[in-house]
């Protein structure tokens, strides 16, 4: 096995691991607070890495054009802060498992708006994993009603 | 009702994850290394978020805040940034095709860490298991 599927275990062990943590978090800790605490240890670890020489160092961001700062912030604010705030907030409401399971349905969303924005196609195999997904979802949702 | 509040926030955060990549794509295509996207991205929210605690005093309470809770956020935060840094390492040395479908199977760890440690809240059923076994085989086809 080779170090990049290492590397991508690691990755999906410690995303679905944080789920439990930030679970056993919001106990004690408000939404707001979790949020931001996650928010600066992340920014430690960025930082950390363009600081070691993964990149090309800090100066980089000083030739980085203002529409291409737009895009990033405009993700950041999607992804960091609704997205995370909108996850972390579910936890309170519903089981860590479902809550994760239906926020990871979230490639769907992106290749709906690749079709409808950027006008790519889809092949069979991804007809078939919206599928799937959209099943699974409904699976977990029907849960709810229950 | 409570229930169905908790999933329906899970899937506006599906949304919002679902949209952000588009506007991230758009940045990429500039040939930037994604770090830095990544650092911009997060530095905004970080941004965002500190205005709040400092110019909304209702929204973080700090007062009541207990060493136990703030050690599993602790947790959760390297967690993440573990997951971060194995991500960009995995995707500089492996194949994308690869790389991302392995990191999208994280619902199956939550699973499992749920069922391991979370067993007296977490209710483990068959809907439960076979929702989150269609959802993951679904996005790893789809991606």
């Amino acid at each position: 096995m080779n170090l990049s599927i290492l590397l991508s275990i690691l990755c999906a062990i410690a995303w679905g691991v944080q789920s439990i943590f930030l679970k056993k978090a919001m106990r004690d800790i408000p939404l707001s607070a979790v949020i931001l605490i996650t928010l600066i240890i992340n920014f430690i670890a960025l930082v950390f890495l363009i600081g070691v020489g993964v990149g090309n160092g800090f100066s980089v961001f000083i030739n980085i054009s203002r529409p291409i700062y737009f895009y990033f912030m405009v993700a950041g604010f999607l992804n960091y802060l609704l997205g995370r705030g909108f996850y972390y907030s579910s936890f309170r409401f519903t089981s860590v498992t479902q809550s994760t399971s239906i926020s990871s349905t979230y490639p769907i969303i992106s290749v709906v708006f690749a079709i409808t924005v950027l006008g790519e196609k889809l092949i069979f195999h991804q007809f078939i994993g919206i599928g799937l997904t959209l099943s699974g979802a409904y699976l977990l949702m029907m849960k709810g009603k229950r | 009702m409570s229930r169905l509040r908790g999933q329906m926030e899970a899937a506006l955060s599906s949304v919002c994850f679902g949209i952000a990549p588009i506007f991230a794509k758009k940045g990429l295509m500039s040939g930037l290394h994604p770090l830095y996207g990544a650092t911009i991205a997060n530095t905004t929210a970080l941004i965002i978020m500190i205005f709040f605690a400092l110019f909304s005093g209702r929204v973080i309470r700090w007062e009541p805040i207990k060493k136990y809770g703030l050690f599993f956020a602790i947790l959760a935060g390297i967690c993440n940034s573990v997951a971060l840094v194995s991500f960009y390492w995995a995707m500089s040395i492996g194949k994308i095709a690869l790389v991302v479908p392995i990191t999208c199977t994280y619902p199956l760890f939550t699973m499992l860490a749920a069922y391991l440690s979370m067993r007296e809240s977490e209710v483990m059923d068959i809907f439960t298991v076979a929702g989150t076994l269609l959802i993951v085989i679904g996005v790893v086809l789809t991606i």
